[in-house]
């Protein structure tokens, strides 16, 4: 109907309060070689090497950045396998065969005391995230020292815990899960950038959240932390619309939140970065949802970095109505990717799997109900764009302004004639780059 | 089991397409109901023509819009049939068609004869949609272009004499629609009929337009399902009301019987505002699509019915006014000045048109000599 749509079916009770379950001893674990922002690769090891746990092995080469590869169990290296990556597409995949003895490597572990923590400054930490291959592990995989490598003022540091796509609940169970390693990375963070103030981003909805952190929080008073309670909608855990609604501070197109004295991480990513300090550690577990309608038994698990997703599907009690077409989701409905086969390996920032059942939507003539344009968290126009488009109307399609799109998905969510609308702007996007 | 790929969103809302159109129709039966009950025949008749013709013209319309290319070959007329018909030929090829078809029925004036409704049914949808391209790309309103095509060919041929059992003309009224009294600028006619039957429709007039509580009825349910665009309704009526308010004050500056807020709703009750403004200027197709450009539409909609009611030699605006207000929108949507959000422009944009109209409606009447007793 014409109508402002920003509240998406809620689908995570599927999960609901269910714990993660623990399956960190896979026989075999695939450590990606080259991802989206580091295509290239070059490994430190041959076949039948045997290696640590958090061993470097490798390391990724990229055009401004270079980005350490490591085990993520002990055990032998046995060769390369070509897998599906979240990106959907065929990579190199190092194929590790767990000896589950779990052997640490000591040459790159070291526990920080808290003195030692405290010594650190900005660049230390710099050098400890790029060592640690720290990325955003909300899925955007952006290096994380790139953002301590800022010079500007930083007043504010913001955690996001709010995973605004429906379906995931995996930074769900870690914020009720690991509370204290949240609070404590963001003890270091503020530490770093010597601001006074932090603001752990929820839903407000988020009723569980809020008790538990309301009792951690007085173990760190006058640290400075607070929780902020914003709204229940999609796209919430945008950045622009979380800074908005927690800080007040709305952002201009394209500017950076560190110009405004504002950083952000993503929940999961305050837990990779406590690990990095404290244990000079790479991340090499995470947690993850496997859901969606094409599931029987929906479940969260905690799964080290390299487990191959064939393996958790049996542990979710398999596809249902295998009869029925799938589509496989790494990451969340509204903007992951789909892959071509179920033959893929969780990394580092994918924060589900989700199956759904194929639902075949028929196209119908736009009737312009406006529905699009309502919806869309940056203001575009989705259907002239659409229009334009079409018609290949070069000026039309620059003047409109496609490249400030976020590819949310919500003007195909709530198209009523069921128009593939991103899909037209992603087309809009090319033509406006040319 | 099979995996398929696809491009995000992997998620889709429930609304459709078919559900706006399904809710429009329960939104226009209490109204075609009534208007059965009260005209049985003529609604009978003027309801099957049109649907017939509607219907049956937008058939053979995707018929020849998908017509089978020439290549030489000899094809039987079952597969050049199954060619142009086979999953092209839907629900959205039905019902709007039959939307257009009641709203057309509703706005044709009782006693109007059987071929203005056939040339008025035809010329609505072939001129103004078919001609477009179907659904989704017309720029007119139907209904309204063809009972103004019909009006204004055979309008002189309409019988006046169309009194029923549910009421009877007052004397003082002779035959006349409520807005034929006061038409030229005798607006102290204003009192012929009273407002509690113009209400419910004891009035003369078209065969649904007058029966205001069906339409208030239908307006709400639309306006509860988000199947119309509420911006449009209220900008609409907003300043409709605003401007005859106006008009009612001017006239009691010339002649103090005159009651402005009885003058202002004897306006709203009367013609076709309310029915237009909840049917006919909501439908998606013909109006912008940014809420802006929205708000602007209703307001210069209104703005031209209300100027042809006072100033012009018609005596009713509405149809007029939806189709000028059509035109203007197709232009508020063009990219170089199309904005979804609220700028200082377009805020200003609004004031204006208030403004201007305002000042024009009020000055006109108290010193233009409109007036005329």
């Amino acid at each position: 109907m014409i109508e402002k749509v920003i509240h998406i079916n809620d689908t995570k009770k599927l999960v609901g309060l269910l714990p993660a379950v623990r399956y960190t001893q896979p026989k075999y674990l695939y450590i990606a070689m080259g991802n989206a922002r580091c295509p290239d690769a070059e490994l430190y090891i041959k076949e039948g090497d045997h290696v640590n746990s958090c061993q470097l092995i490798g390391m990724r080469h990229a055009a401004f950045f270079d980005q350490p590869i490591h085990a993520t169990c002990s055990g032998t290296f046995v060769g390369l396998e070509k897998h599906y990556h979240r990106s959907g597409k065929l990579t190199d995949f190092i194929k590790i065969e767990n000896d589950f003895q779990d052997t640490l490597d000591t040459t790159n572990l070291k526990m920080r005391t808290q003195e030692e923590i405290d010594a650190l400054t900005k660049d230390d930490m710099v050098q400890i995230l790029k060592d640690c291959a720290s990325v955003g592990l909300g899925g955007s995989s952006f290096p994380t020292y790139v953002k301590f490598q800022t010079d500007k003022p930083i007043n504010m540091i913001l955690v996001n815990g709010i995973e605004c796509e429906p379906y995931i609940t995996a930074d769900h169970r870690l914020m009720l899960e690991y509370p204290y390693r949240v609070m404590d990375a963001i003890k270091y963070t503020m530490k770093a950038f010597n601001c006074k103030h932090a603001k752990i981003c929820i839903k407000s909805k988020y009723t569980d959240i809020k008790r538990v952190y309301k009792q951690v929080l007085k173990e760190y008073e006058g640290s400075g932390i607070e929780l902020c309670s914003v709204g229940n909608y999609y796209p919430q855990g945008w950045e622009v619309e979380m800074i908005k609604n927690a800080t007040g501070i709305r952002l201009k197109p394209g500017e950076l939140p560190s110009n405004r004295g504002i950083i952000n991480f993503n929940a999961s990513t305050m837990v990779g970065i406590y690990k990095a300090v404290k244990y000079n550690m790479p991340v090499i577990k995470r947690f993850i949802t496997v859901t969606g309608d094409g599931i029987n038994y929906p479940k969260n698990f905690r799964v080290r970095v390299g487990t191959s997703i064939k393996d958790l599907i049996p542990m979710c009690g398999g596809y249902k109505d295998p009869e029925k077409e799938k589509v496989f989701i790494l990451g969340g409905p509204m903007m992951g990717a789909s892959v071509p086969s179920d033959d893929c390996i969780i990394t580092k920032t994918v924060t589900s799997v989700i199956v759904l059942n194929k639902t075949e939507y028929k196209e119908e003539p736009c009737i312009r109900c406006g529905s699009c344009v309502l919806s869309c968290p940056v203001h575009l126009e989705p259907v002239q764009i659409m229009n334009a488009v079409k018609t290949l109307d070069k000026p039309r399609i620059k003047m409109l302004n496609p490249l400030k799109c976020i590819e949310c998905g919500l003007c195909s969510y709530t198209c009523t004639s069921k128009i593939p609308l991103t899909d037209y702007i992603r087309k809009a996007k090319i033509i406006a780059k040319l | 089991m099979n995996i398929v790929k696809e491009t995000s969103p992997h998620l889709r809302r429930s609304a459709t397409v078919t559900r706006m159109m399904v809710d429009v129709l329960i939104a226009l039966a209490p109204t075609l109901i009534f208007s059965f009950i009260v005209y049985p025949l003529q609604t009978l008749i003027t309801y099957l023509l049109s649907v017939v013709i509607m219907v049956s013209s937008e058939f053979v319309f995707v018929g020849l819009k998908n017509m089978m290319p020439k290549d030489g070959l000899k094809h039987s007329f079952k597969e050049r049939f199954a060619y142009a018909y086979k999953g092209k030929y839907n629900q959205n090829n039905i019902l709007p068609p039959a939307i257009s078809a009641i709203i057309f029925t509703l706005i044709m004036p009782a006693g109007a004869p059987i071929y203005a409704v056939i040339v008025g049914a035809f010329v609505g949808i072939v001129i103004g949609k078919l001609v477009f391209g179907g659904l989704g790309s017309n720029i007119f309103n139907p209904a309204a272009l063809g009972m103004i095509v019909a009006k204004v060919c055979f309008g002189s041929q309409f019988n006046s004499d169309v009194s029923t059992w549910y009421y009877s003309i007052p004397d003082a009224a002779a035959g006349a629609t409520p807005l034929g009294l006061i038409n030229g600028g005798a607006f102290a006619n204003y009192g012929a009929y009273s407002i509690g039957d113009m209400f419910f429709g004891r009035i003369p007039g078209t065969l649904g337009e007058v029966y205001k509580v069906t339409i208030l009825l239908g307006m709400i349910y639309l306006l509860m399902r988000k199947s119309a665009d509420f911006r449009i309704v209220f900008s609409y009526l907003g300043t409709f009301i605003f401007l005859t308010l106006l008009g009612g004050l001017a006239v009691y500056g010339l002649n103090k019987d005159v009651n402005p807020f009885m003058f202002a709703l004897y306006n709203l009750l009367s013609g076709g505002v309310l029915f237009g403004a909840t049917f006919m200027l909501t439908d998606p197709v013909t109006a912008p699509i940014n809420s802006p450009s929205r708000i602007l539409y209703g307001m210069i909609a209104a703005v031209i019915t209300v100027f042809i009611r006072f100033f012009a030699a018609l005596p009713e605006g509405v149809g007029f006014s939806i189709l000028i207000a059509n035109m203007i929108g197709v232009a508020l949507d063009h990219y170089e000045w199309s904005n979804p959000r609220y700028t200082w422009k377009n805020i200003l944009a609004m004031a204006l048109v208030v403004v201007v109209s305002g000042s024009i409606t009020y000055l006109v009447i108290r010193f233009g000599g409109v007036y005329n007793g």
